[in-house]
Order: C-alpha cells, then sequence, then structure tokens
C-alpha cells in the first residue's frame, strides 16, 4: 500500500511542471497586456508598469524566474488587484470555495445515494423511471440554467433568501451550494441506481438471504459497500466538476472566490493571479484524484496488488 | 448561562451592522460594477474605483448631486486675469479620517507622487497643464498652469488631484472611511466622523457590492439587497419598465457612441466611400429598435448637455439618405457595392453585436455593401484598434472625463494615442491647438470649428450618444440623475 501511494505521488510532479509550463506560455500568447485599456497609457507610464512587474525581461527569463518563485510558494503580485498579492488573494477566496464545494459534495453524496439505492429497489417500477427521469433532467440542465431559475423562485419570488453575495451566513450559501450540488446529484444517484441492481443479484448477495438474513441487514452490511464503488471513483471528476461550476455558479452569485479570480483574471491578463489559480486547481485535483485512489485500493485489494 | 449570554451577545453584534439598524442613520447598499483595479488615488483609473474614491477621498473641489463641481476642500479660490494662476483657501474644518488636519502641502505631495515614475499612475496625464503647485501657507495652495483650463475646476474633482496624506498614515479625506474590503465582493465604508461637514451625511455606512454580471446585479436589487445598481442589463427595457416601474432611471449621459474608420486602409482613401456609408444608417431605427434603452441618435461626435455647446439632436432627422449614399458610393467608384466589402470589429457586448448586426444589415440592403463582423474579447479588441494593422472599421466611444467638447475632440488631434481613425489633419489640429489658448465663446466657436472639420473628414460615423441606466430605490432620496453620472454616497439618504 505504501509503495503503491508512494509511486502514485511520483508521477504528480511532472505533471504538474507540465501544467505550469504549458498555461505559463498560454496566457501570454493570448493578445493584449494586463495594462491595456479603453484609454491607452503614455508609452513612459506603460515603460514603468512594465519594469515594475518585470514583464520587460525575455519570457524564459521571467519562466525560470517565476519556477523559482512558486518553490518559495510565492505567487507574485497580483496585476489587476494592485493591493494585493495573489496569495492574499488565494487565501482570502480558497475557504470560500472549499466551503461551498464541500458542502455541494456533501448534499450530491447524501441525496445521489439515497436516491439511487431506493430507485434500485424499486427497480422497474413507476417510482424508479420517475426517479430517474428527473435525474436525467437534472444532468442535462446547465447549472448556469438552474442557478437562475433558483434564484428567481426562491429569492425573487418567495424572498426566503438573499440572490447572492457572501458573508458566511448560512443562508447565502443554500442557492448557490444546491445549484452546485443538483446535477452532481442526478449523476451519483443514476451510478449508485446501477451498481446496486448489480450487486443485488449477485451471488454473495443471494447467499445471504439464503442464510436468512433480514432484508435490511443483506442492504446495510453486504450490499451498499460494493454498490458505492463507482460513486467513489466518480468523486475524483465529481471534484473537478465542482470546481468548474463554481466558475460559472461563483460569478451567477457574486461570490468572491477562486472560480471568479478564475475567470476575472483570464480577462484581465492577470498573468500572475492566473498562473496562481491553475497551480492551485492543478494541486487540487492531483491531492484529492490521489485520495480517491487510495480509498480505491482500500476498498478493493486487487488494486493495490495489481500495481 | 454566562456561556449562552456571551455567544448571544456576539450574535448580535454580529448581526446588528448585517441589518442595517445603526441609530443614527441608514445603510445604503449599492452596485459597483466590476472589481476596482486599486483604491490608490494615483493608480486607479476604472470607474468603479472612481466611484469608490469619490466616497471616500475629496479634493479641492467635489460633485454635487446634479454632478456639477462646487466647494469640497476649498472653501473660495480666485482666478488670475490671464487664467493661469489658480488660488485655493483651505477650509479650516478639513481633516484626515485620524482626526489630523489636511493642510496645503498635502495637495503639494498628492501631485508630486502622481507624478513619480514609480508611481507609474495611468491618470497622471490629466495633470499635464500643471507647471507649479504651491502651498504659501498651510490653508493656501496656488497652482501655476500652462494655459487656460476651462476645465480646471473639474479636474480637481478627480482622485489624481485629491490630497495625499504623509507617508505611514493610511487615511482618508472623504466622507467615508473604508472599514473592510473582500476583493471580488464587498467594501463596506463607515461615515467618517473627521469629514469636514459631517453633520450633512445621512447614511451611516455604504455597502458596495462588486456586481460583475448585471443580471446577477438585476437579481439582487429585485430582491431587495441593493438600493441603487450600477447599470442594468441591456436589451430588456420595456421589461424592467413594466416590472419596475419609477425603479427605472434612464438619463443621458456625457458620452458618445461611433464607429471609427482605420484611415491607413487604402479601401478608405475616397471620402465620398465614407460619407456614404455613414448616410445609409437610419439612426432612429437603430436607437429606437434595435438598442432601445433611450440612446439619442447621433450625427456628430460631441454629446449635448454642455454649457453654451449647441443641441444639435432637436429637430433633426436621423433616417438615412438612400438616394445620396448610393450616388456617394457611385461616384467613388463601387456602384451597388460592387467590388467593396468591409469589416466592422467590435468588443464582445450584446449592445455592440446588435448594433453591428443591425448596421451590416443596412449596408447590405441599402448599398449592396458585404459585411463581415468581427467580435473579439475587450484586451484583444483594444490591442488591435490600438495599433491599427489589421482593423477597418472599429467600434469607438468615449465617456467624457470632465464636461468639456475638447476631451472628445482632442482625441483626433493627430499626436492623440487615442486617434484609432489614425486621421492626421493640418486644419483639425490647427483648430484644436488654437482652442487651447482661448477661452470664452471665442474658444466653443473654435471647437465648434474643429468639429465640423472632423466631421467633413468623414472619419468616424456618429451614431449615438449614450444614456446612464440605473435602477433605484424609490425610498433612496438624494439620487439626482446627471449627465456625469457621478453619485456621492454623502447625498443620499434612505426613507422609511
Amino acid at each position: 500500500m505504501l509503495n503503491y501511494s508512494l509511486k502514485r505521488l511520483a508521477s504528480a510532479v511532472p505533471t504538474l511542471l507540465i501544467l505550469i509550463t504549458v498555461a505559463f506560455f498560454l496566457i501570454r500568447i493570448a493578445p493584449g497586456g494586463p495594462f491595456d485599456s479603453e484609454k491607452a497609457l503614455p508609452p513612459e507610464i506603460e515603460a514603468n508598469l512594465e519594469a515594475k512587474y518585470q514583464l520587460d525581461d525575455p519570457l524564459v527569463v521571467q519562466y525560470v524566474r517565476y519556477l523559482g518563485d512558486i518553490l518559495m510558494f510565492d505567487f507574485g503580485p497580483s496585476f489587476h488587484y494592485r493591493d494585493w498579492t495573489v496569495n492574499e488573494l488565494i487565501a482570502q477566496g480558497a475557504p470560500v470555495s472549499f466551503t461551498l464545494g464541500a458542502i455541494a459534495l456533501v448534499l450530491a453524496m447524501l441525496f445521489g445515494t439515497t436516491i439511487g439505492v431506493w430507485a434500485a429497489l424499486k427497480q422497474n417500477t413507476v417510482a424508479d423511471y420517475a426517479t430517474m427521469s428527473i435525474a436525467m433532467i437534472g444532468i442535462s440542465v446547465p447549472n448556469f440554467v438552474m442557478a437562475p431559475l433558483l434564484v428567481l423562485a426562491f429569492a425573487i419570488g418567495l424572498g426566503w433568501l438573499p440572490a447572492g453575495g457572501w458573508d458566511g451566513s448560512v443562508s447565502r450559501m443554500v442557492l448557490p451550494s444546491i445549484a452546485l450540488a443538483l446535477p452532481m446529484i442526478a449523476y451519483i444517484a443514476r451510478i449508485t441506481r446501477g451498481s446496486m441492481i448489480e450487486v443485488l443479484h449477485s451471488d454473495f448477495i443471494r447467499t445471504a438471504r439464503a442464510k436468512g438474513l433480514p432484508e435490511r441487514e443483506v442492504l446495510v452490511r453486504h450490499a451498499l459497500k460494493p454498490a458505492l464503488l463507482p460513486v467513489i471513483s466518480y468523486l475524483g471528476p465529481a471534484a473537478a466538476a465542482i470546481l468548474t461550476g463554481s466558475v460559472v455558479i461563483e460569478r451567477i452569485f457574486t461570490i468572491p472566490g477562486i472560480g471568479s479570480h478564475f475567470v476575472q483574471g483570464a480577462l484581465n491578463r492577470d498573468y500572475t493571479l492566473v498562473m496562481g489559480v491553475v497551480i492551485f486547481y492543478g494541486v487540487l485535483i492531483i491531492v484529492l484524484n490521489y485520495l480517491v485512489d487510495l480509498v480505491y485500493a482500500w476498498l478493493d485489494p486487487r488494486i493495490r496488488y495489481d500495481n | 448561562m454566562p456561556v449562552v449570554r456571551r455567544l448571544l451577545l456576539t450574535l448580535a453584534l454580529v448581526l446588528l451592522p448585517v441589518a442595517g439598524l445603526p441609530a443614527d442613520g441608514p445603510v445604503i447598499h449599492r452596485g459597483l460594477g466590476p472589481s476596482p483595479d486599486t483604491l490608490d488615488i494615483h493608480r486607479a483609473q476604472g470607474l468603479s474605483a472612481f466611484n469608490l474614491l469619490r466616497d471616500l477621498h475629496e479634493g479641492l473641489l467635489t460633485r454635487d448631486p446634479h454632478g456639477r463641481p462646487v466647494p469640497g476642500m476649498a472653501s473660495a479660490w480666485s482666478v488670475s486675469e490671464d487664467g493661469r494662476t489658480w488660488r485655493f483657501e483651505l477650509d479650516p474644518a478639513a481633516r484626515w479620517s485620524d482626526g489630523a488636519p489636511i493642510v496645503a502641502a498635502d495637495f503639494v505631495r498628492g501631485v508630486a507622487r502622481a507624478r513619480e515614475p514609480g508611481t507609474a499612475s495611468p491618470t497622471v496625464g490629466w495633470l499635464a497643464p500643471i507647471e507649479r503647485v504651491e502651498a504659501p501657507d498651510p490653508a493656501t495652495v496656488v497652482f501655476e498652469l500652462a494655459h487656460p483650463v476651462p476645465w480646471f475646476e473639474e479636474l480637481l474633482t478627480l482622485p489624481v488631484a485629491f490630497p495625499y496624506p504623509p507617508a505611514g498614515r493610511a487615511v482618508s479625506s472623504g466622507a467615508f472611511r473604508l472599514v473592510e474590503q473582500v476583493p471580488g465582493s464587498v467594501f463596506r465604508l463607515e461615515r467618517n466622523p473627521y469629514f469636514r461637514a459631517v453633520d450633512s451625511v445621512a447614511p451611516a455606512a455604504v455597502t458596495w457590492h462588486v456586481t460583475e454580471e448585471p443580471s446577477a446585479e438585476l437579481a439582487r436589487f429585485r430582491a431587495g439587497e441593493l438600493h441603487a445598481t450600477e447599470t442594468v442589463p441591456p436589451g430588456r427595457i420595456d421589461w424592467l419598465r413594466e416590472q419596475l416601474g419609477e425603479a427605472l432611471r434612464i438619463s443621458p449621459y456625457l458620452g458618445s457612441f461611433y464607429l471609427v474608420y482605420n484611415l491607413r486602409q487604402p479601401k478608405f482613401a475616397a471620402p465620398e466611400l465614407r460619407q456614404a456609408l455613414s448616410l445609409a444608417i437610419d439612426r432612429s431605427l437603430l436607437t429606437e429598435r434595435v438598442l432601445g434603452a433611450g440612446e439619442l441618435p447621433a450625427t456628430r461626435l460631441v454629446p449635448p448637455g454642455l454649457d453654451g455647446w449647441p443641441d444639435e439632436t432637436r429637430d433633426r432627422d436621423y433616417r438615412s439618405d438612400v438616394e445620396r449614399a448610393r450616388a456617394l458610393l457611385r461616384r467613388a467608384g463601387h456602384p451597388g457595392g460592387r467590388g467593396l466589402d468591409v469589416e466592422l470589429r467590435f468588443n464582445s457586448s450584446l449592445a455592440h453585436r446588435r448594433m453591428a448586426v443591425a448596421v451590416a444589415a443596412m449596408w447590405k440592403q441599402q448599398l449592396g455593401v458585404r459585411t463581415r463582423l468581427v467580435n473579439e474579447e475587450w484586451k484583444v479588441f483594444v490591442t488591435n484598434r490600438r495599433h491599427g494593422r489589421i482593423t477597418e472599421i472599429v467600434r469607438g466611444g468615449w465617456i467624457a472625463d470632465w464636461a468639456d467638447p475638447a476631451n472628445f475632440l482632442d482625441n483626433f488631434h493627430s499626436a492623440s494615442p487615442l486617434n484609432y481613425a489614425f486621421l492626421s489633419d493640418a486644419e483639425l489640429d490647427r483648430l484644436l491647438d488654437a482652442a487651447r489658448a482661448l477661452r470664452g465663446p471665442a474658444r466653443l466657436e473654435t471647437l465648434l470649428a474643429a468639429e465640423d472639420r472632423l466631421l467633413d473628414r468623414h472619419a468616424i460615423i456618429p451614431l449615438y450618444y449614450y444614456v446612464s441606466r440605473h435602477l433605484v430605490d424609490p425610498r433612496l432620496s438624494g439620487w439626482e440623475d446627471n449627465v456625469m453620472d457621478i453619485h456621492l454616497s454623502r447625498w443620499l439618504d434612505l426613507e422609511d
């Protein structure tokens, strides 16, 4: 197990380096720079700014210096938010995005698996078909459609919840986390149903039932764990879905998380902020996938032995 | 028990400001628009940063609810006969937000810092006419100008001319002071107890909410979370008027929208061609049917609403003159639009896209000219427009920095970095240069001649004048629509 986990960890380093390199040069190739605006700056001011942010060196020199800086965990000053460093912006945005993402993930797991198991038990009944049809709609409707609908109904129509903003209060978390979780609830429900049906038809469940175990015991003790395996392996992609989803959701609900910095940073050509967020996302996805692999290996011994 | 009590007390303290209940005035929630770049008075340049800075700081002059310049930190001033020496007496009540008095040296320090190369101030160019600024005594500021500047009073209401505190003191000089800022989210301001006119400031606090998406801002206004929005999403004006009635505030704005020919392109060499394309556009149709947010059709550059400037918007025909346009195009060597296709480039925006599609359709239907529409992301667009290597016809526009026609016209001086037409016209340059040395009606006449000259050259196609668009809670008083679209929070109040 240790051997396996170390091997997986070592492969993360080159992945990250490739990510950094590609992102660094891609954003620099994009036309327009951080200081371009409607009213063109006088050339001497532009030169001052470029000198201040060390943009006047050759690109390769900047790249090498950047690699050195990030080894020291210094992501540099933001080019757009002149009063802030990228470290400060990420430190401020990360807890917000994490909170939102974590709530959404918990909601998705809780409701997704429950609905999935229930549908599996009612296999091929009206209830099953109805639930799965709704789930299909949940998967197909993108969250940038779902989110404004939720706002329209619960913030503007009923006036129960705020339409946006973030101050750490629960009421402001409800709509964005539901909007973020909905497609995942649907997806997890479908996965759970499928694998639960498969497990329920397997020999060891038949054996458990033949031994006279109560149905409840059969489900909870024997069927649930193997049925959840595909759900666990979906958690890696799910985390990525939360990250990309939050980019949209954070903008719709004006939430000051990493996602909105990512979009705004790219539009503003805020090189350092975009790089900071890319690295942050990269590390996060790599770590989450790594954890999922570990959990998976723990749940299914065949995996750790094969490797 | 004490623990519970302490918890409840803390909870009450936390909830109080959110609920907007401080006894001595309302908390006003305003939409800010995009996240401001910085709160440094010399480095800021976006509209949203300026709105915040006008609440946090004050200059020698400030703006009244109608957007007109009025005394700020200066209680009185005089200007010399030649218009080049301005002498300001400071209001003795002027204080920094820590209670220390504001002195003339703070203004001298401000100009000096703006001009330091290390500051890299994008707006320092506005101070160019200032030759010298001095503080003969702590209560007097004297400016020596290189030439008379008719908009000097307005210039002093801009952040780049605000006083700057001595090093190491994070203080502000305006009606409010900053309590908290979360980038990309909110800026919380509270009333500055040391503000020189604090008794006239009704709001106990102002919270500016960053609103990158106009539709999200609209939702928050409809849910009762904002008292005033920065803008209104385009294209839904009728629906909004029906839904929100008197909350919708649309009013003329000192801004002009036009298309610009890149005169470096050989295909635009013939003035007849440039005029023909302009004549083929039905501006009434464009503003009423396509944009529909109250924009005023335009055939000139400088918008109405400036003192002493003729208002050309009344009793004019803004429909197209197709017959003349066809004749001109024929004379330019393109009968029926033959052999002519043009490219129209604009930055991504729903309003611009609608405009571009409509203009292209008019050119095609009326003149037979084919148009390629090129939609570019903002940074790409401004870069291409500035270089002028690949552009043909680009979207142009200008929002006044101060209420003066030269602010619009100087952009077409051959030496201006904002001359996207790459127009080089000796007569226009001569008129603009001459106006700089003049004052009063003679200056306006010269500028009017300059505008005529610019339009005669057909370097631009004026389309419409901007309007400002806001949603304002009917309970919010002190919000007066004005052509500068400047609304300081200190004039606002919230009625129960």
